[in-house]
């Protein structure tokens, strides 16, 4: 990479790595894998970042490598340890808002099922949560919008079915 | 959904808490998947250092140091036990200052140098433990085959011998085998131990080198 894609790369990076947190905080399983995962996910985004061609948003190229490494990272650590520990899971809120206890308690359990969640699942929750339409689910995961809509209603039911068996 | 719903409005103000990284911060990061690995190194380093020191000194017993004495190899193990011990202290401060020098790199070109360096020290250290085992097999073998309990019979043996040339150099071969199997095993053991992280790094080497050109 010449120093003038280095530069607009790091441009675009900087602004954007909230996403990559964000998925993080799905697929990572303690504060120290997270830490990895953004590491193998940035230079990912930076292997591939010549091969960005600009036909669609930053945002959305990002994504769709962010959410690639992070399955195929989730799926190397599945194989090695193929234990899920819901409990030590931990949600933490922003500590500036004031949450009511049960609210908290919500909160707590539906990031514990979305974390239960297989990998692919996840993916489509994320896109979902970070206010995407099937049209940017579907293009950046893939796959058909009718297939989106139909694996999205999908884990709605799965999570409810976690909520309350 | 309504918990579901509940959680994006709260994964949305999540957004601020976040730490936020400068590009030189995320620069870095992008370069800094070899100090983990040389981590590693350091760390094994010590606990290799531990783990023989420890079985040095439970298996130490008096009889063993009569059998020492007996075959005069006491002054010959403490100084080789000085210099054994001198030398790995040595190497720890070197792996972790191979440790230090690679996660403040921030040039890829420094961080291949590094590297280089990290492999350097991990052959000079193998090397370095190998010697150091032949040198103690061999004079251990020296000082049983002079001294030790079944002396008197391997000396007479080559006195009896027409051809003592041909005897001596039947046991020089057996000295000569024992010291290879002894190496072998250690080579067998550090290979497993650092060859699976020195691999690692070769792998992030190769990648940086292209990515540098």
């Amino acid at each position: 990479m010449n120093k003038d894609l280095e530069h607009k790369f790091l441009i675009a990076f900087e602004a954007h790595q909230n996403i990559v947190h964000k998925i993080c905080t799905l697929y990572a399983k303690d504060h120290d894998s997270h830490h990895d995962l953004f590491q193998e996910i940035s230079i990912q985004l930076w292997k591939a970042y010549p091969k960005f061609r600009g036909d669609s948003k930053f945002s959305t190229w990002m994504y769709r490598v962010a959410i690639n490494t992070a399955i195929t990272q989730y799926r190397k650590e599945k194989k090695r340890i193929d234990v899920h520990d819901i409990d030590h899971v931990l949600f933490k809120t922003s500590a500036y808002e004031a949450y009511d206890k049960k609210e908290e308690e919500q909160l707590q359990l539906m990031y514990a099922a979305i974390k239960s969640l297989n990998d692919i699942d996840k993916a489509l929750i994320f896109l979902y949560l970070e206010d995407k339409n099937y049209e940017e689910i579907s293009e950046t995961l893939g796959i058909t919008e009718v297939n989106a809509r139909v694996k999205m209603n999908r884990i709605k039911k799965k999570l409810k079915k976690i909520l309350k068996p | 959904m309504k918990e579901l719903e509940l959680f994006k409005k709260d994964w949305k103000a999540k957004e601020s808490g976040f730490p936020k990284l400068n590009q030189e911060a995320l620069y870095a990061l992008i370069w800094k998947r070899s100090s983990s690995i040389v981590k590693w190194l350091y760390y094994i380093s010590i606990a290799e250092f531990v783990f023989w020191t420890a079985l040095s000194i439970l298996t130490k017993s008096a009889e063993q140091e009569e059998i020492i004495e007996s075959m005069r190899l006491s002054t010959f193990i403490s100084v080789l036990t000085i210099v054994n011990y001198s030398v790995l202290v040595y190497f720890i401060v070197l792996f972790y200052k191979n440790y230090k020098l690679v996660s403040y790199q921030s040039s890829v070109k420094e961080l291949i140098q590094s590297i280089l360096k990290v492999k350097k020290t991990v052959s000079q250290y193998v090397w370095f433990n190998l010697s150091m085992l032949a040198v103690a097999t061999l004079g251990s073998l020296i000082g049983s085959i002079l001294y030790g309990p079944e002396s008197e019979a391997i000396l007479e043996m080559a006195h009896q011998r027409e051809n003592t040339f041909v005897f001596w150099g039947i046991i020089g071969l057996v000295v000569v085998v024992v010291i290879a199997l002894a190496i072998g095993f250690l080579l067998l053991f550090y290979r497993l131990l650092y060859g699976i992280l020195l691999k690692k790094l070769k792998r992030n080497y190769k990648e940086l080198v292209k990515l540098e050109n």
